[in-house]
């Protein structure tokens, strides 16, 4: 998993709210920032004297108003949110140009680069908090960094500004109460009552007895609370013919003739994507100007390591705040003359896409909930799916991936275009049945003596018979062979060092794969 | 569902072997022949028309000795595709039970000593969800279709001391109803 770093200001819509105003009035006395969810009126931000007086988030304006009568309270102003938060954005661009936006108020940016540039993480954290608290002036007091494994363990550590060592997320995490899961709040109530009040007692339970009793859902904060962020659980190549971009003739120079513009971009991205079963999680915008000026910044959804995925509103409303924050900000000295969208990270739109019959989500479903209860009686790794990777015999040229974590390979299949990945592999018919570790076995030649191989990789005398207990009639003569294939591989690597070779043998009618390694031999494949 | 429907399609030429071309969902295969006769790789083909139509297929495997890479080069969506390890004898019908309710095939290794009652009582399951089951090994009650696979005729392309193996040749004898007797594949 990648080190992450994330920047949080907390109280942000506050901090924008009093920017935006930008009066003394405003500075000096506490401040709530209210919302309007449904029919509710509620707080979404306060700022520190509010809250010492017992206003929290969540909370009805009206009680927050009781408990704090000197309190201003001003409407929420997303829009005005965002184009605040350029200013951190870029100062943050300064260490990294990977930066990443979630929401106003927190930004993630991937620090293994910029960590070693800057001297660890411990210096670039302080670096970024300095930059940023200086871009900021008086709203700067209280930014903090966190460094971690995966953005979901970052997130935590940003919360105390702290960097998390590499490897030592499941520790960080497991004092967390479950209520940082965030928007799964029947969940964790449940958890609650279950007496699960922290992510370290999810993750003492055993994997499957999670998986069974919630499912898909359990999957996934099963291995959040283990610190593993699971991410999107398949990744995509994002096609690259799906770039989408218009120009603007003439120019635009106000946000909303750009917004408009993007707005028709967005929808069109999204449908294009979804017309290949795809959609977006992180998408790049970028903004030419009259100037010449490029500018581009990446959003992403707040929610994608649970599995969501932008939609055309959410991701039209992000574009428009970029715009709007770097219209206002000055940041572009013209109108604004071609815009691109660029998706970034695509994931396989699962379930959301209904079938003619209703079929695919219905029967994606039933297949999950088969394969969970499985997982259920057989335990967690008994229920796989292989991924093909790299390498050079037929067991590890497969990895076996318990259900529903992240196909990915462990092993590249190919380095480049040009480099053939490991010499030495077998080449297709690939065999059905694989027998890891080898099946001991026989391999003799005509006069009943063992076939060995010597220092060169050349055999003494060709096999004539193969007994092995996996044939029928437990082996018998040898009617065609190719080989020996010698392998000397990872020489440089005491432990995982092996000396071996290899033969393809035609033995009566069973084709099969023997290997010869350290004088002892082995059918290692049958090709059923 | 529609009658079409009712026909999981198998391409390629074992299928010009199967009745109608292809098999009736909810049916029982029961598939066998001795190691290195390609009783595997029928049932690979039966899971890739499956996954090509963008069905889920599961594998029981329980000693773990399926090959994925030849899995997917015969056409199998791996992602589609789950493989079930490590199933204990006593265990067996339960799983696959589980399996029927969920994917629209299951292949199964049959254990050893198998009760005529538990394999009876999947047929049944299978038929009622509509679900193929194939299964490799001696079956020990009647099944839809039976299919014999009788060794590969020819490995072409290997020699004494040269070569790599390159084509097979299938020879599956299929037995049932209305079926044409013998099927030769490439």
């Amino acid at each position: 998993m990648s080190r992450t770093g994330c920047v949080w200001c907390p109280d942000w819509p506050v901090i924008a709210a009093r920017r935006r105003a930008d009066d003394a009035d405003l500075r000096n006395r506490p401040l709530i920032v209210r919302e309007r969810v449904g029919s509710r009126d509620i707080v979404r931000a306060a700022s520190a004297e509010a809250r010492a007086a017992g206003v929290t988030r969540g909370m009805r304006r009206r009680e927050a108003e009781a408990r704090c009568p000197e309190a201003v309270c001003v409407d929420a102003d997303e829009a005005n949110e965002a184009r605040t938060f350029e200013v951190v954005a870029r100062a943050v661009e300064v260490f990294t140009p990977r930066v990443v936006l979630e929401r106003p108020g927190r930004c993630e940016f991937p620090t293994r680069g910029p960590s070693r540039y800057f001297g660890g993480d411990d210096a670039l954290a302080a670096q970024i908090r300095s930059g940023v608290a200086t871009a900021l002036g008086p709203d700067g007091a209280d930014v903090r960094i966190g460094i971690a494994d995966g953005v979901f363990v970052a997130r935590l550590a940003a919360r105390r500004s702290v960097v998390v060592p590499a490897g030592g997320s499941a520790e960080y995490v497991a004092p967390w109460p479950v209520s940082v899961l965030d928007g799964e709040d029947d969940l964790v109530s449940l958890l609650v009552r279950l007496g699960l009040p922290t992510l370290g007692d999810i993750a003492a339970l055993a994997p499957d007895a999670v998986l069974a009793r919630f499912g898909s859902v359990g999957r996934r904060i099963h291995a959040l609370s283990r610190g593993i962020d699971p991410g999107p659980s398949v990744f995509v190549a994002p096609p690259p013919d799906l770039v989408e971009s218009t120009e603007l003739d003439p120019p635009a120079e106000r946000v909303d003739i750009a917004a408009f513009a993007a707005k028709e971009l967005a929808d069109r991205l999204l449908e294009r994507l979804a017309e290949r079963g795809l959609a977006c999680t992180r998408v790049l915008v970028e903004a030419e100007t009259e100037h010449g000026e490029r500018l581009t910044r990446c959003w992403r959804h707040a929610r994608s390591e649970y599995g969501d995925a932008l939609t055309p509103g959410v991701l039209a409303e992000r574009v428009r705040w970029q715009l709007d924050a770097w219209i206002t900000t000055g940041e572009t000295t013209a109108g604004i003359t071609g815009l691109t969208l660029i998706p970034d990270e695509v994931v396989p739109v699962d379930g959301r896409q209904l079938g003619f019959w209703g079929g695919d989500q219905v029967a994606h479903q039933r297949a999950d909930r088969a394969l969970a209860r499985v997982q259920g009686m057989l335990g967690y790794d008994a229920v796989t799916t292989a991924v093909v990777q790299g390498g050079r015999t037929p067991a590890e040229q497969v990895r076996w991936v318990p259900w529903g974590e992240p196909r990915e390979p462990e092993l590249p299949l190919s380095i480049g275009p040009e480099v053939a990945a490991w010499p030495g592999a077998l080449p297709p018919p690939f065999p059905a049945r694989v027998f890891d570790p080898p099946l001991p076995a026989e391999l003799v030649d005509a006069n009943g003596d063992a076939v060995a191989v010597n220092g060169r990789g050349e055999q003494l005398r060709p096999p004539a018979y193969v007994r092995c207990r996996a044939l029928p009639a437990n082996g018998g003569a040898v009617r065609a062979w190719a080989g020996p294939w010698a392998h000397d591989v990872r020489w440089w690597d005491a432990r995982t060092h092996r000396r071996c070779a290899r033969w393809q043998v035609v033995v009566d009618d069973v084709a099969c794969i023997v290997v010869v390694e350290g004088g002892r031999a082995g059918v290692e494949a049958i090709y059923d | 569902m529609l009658a079409g429907a009712r026909l999981l399609a198998v391409a390629g030429p074992i299928g010009q072997f199967l009745p109608a071309g292809g098999i009736q969902r909810g049916s029982t295969v029961a598939l066998d022949g001795p190691p290195g006769a390609g009783s595997t790789t029928v049932a690979l083909l039966l899971a890739a028309a499956t996954t090509s139509v963008g069905e889920w297929a599961a594998v029981v495997d329980p000693d773990g000795t399926l090959g994925a890479r030849a899995a997917a080069e015969i056409g199998v969506a791996l992602e589609r595709c789950a493989i079930v390890r490590r199933v204990p004898p006593d265990r067996w019908p339960t799983v696959v039970g589980a399996l029927l309710d969920g994917v629209s095939l299951v292949a199964a290794a049959v254990p050893p000593g198998l009760r005529p009652g538990d394999a009876r009582r999947l047929t049944a399951r299978a038929r009622e969800r509509a679900t193929v089951l194939v299964t490799l090994g001696p079956w020990p009650v009647e099944a839809t279709l039976r299919l014999h696979a009788r060794g590969l005729k020819d490995w072409s392309g290997l020699a004494t001391g040269e070569g790599l193996l390159a084509v097979r040749e299938l020879d599956v004898r299929v037995e049932g109803k209305k079926v044409p007797a013998h099927a030769q594949a490439g």
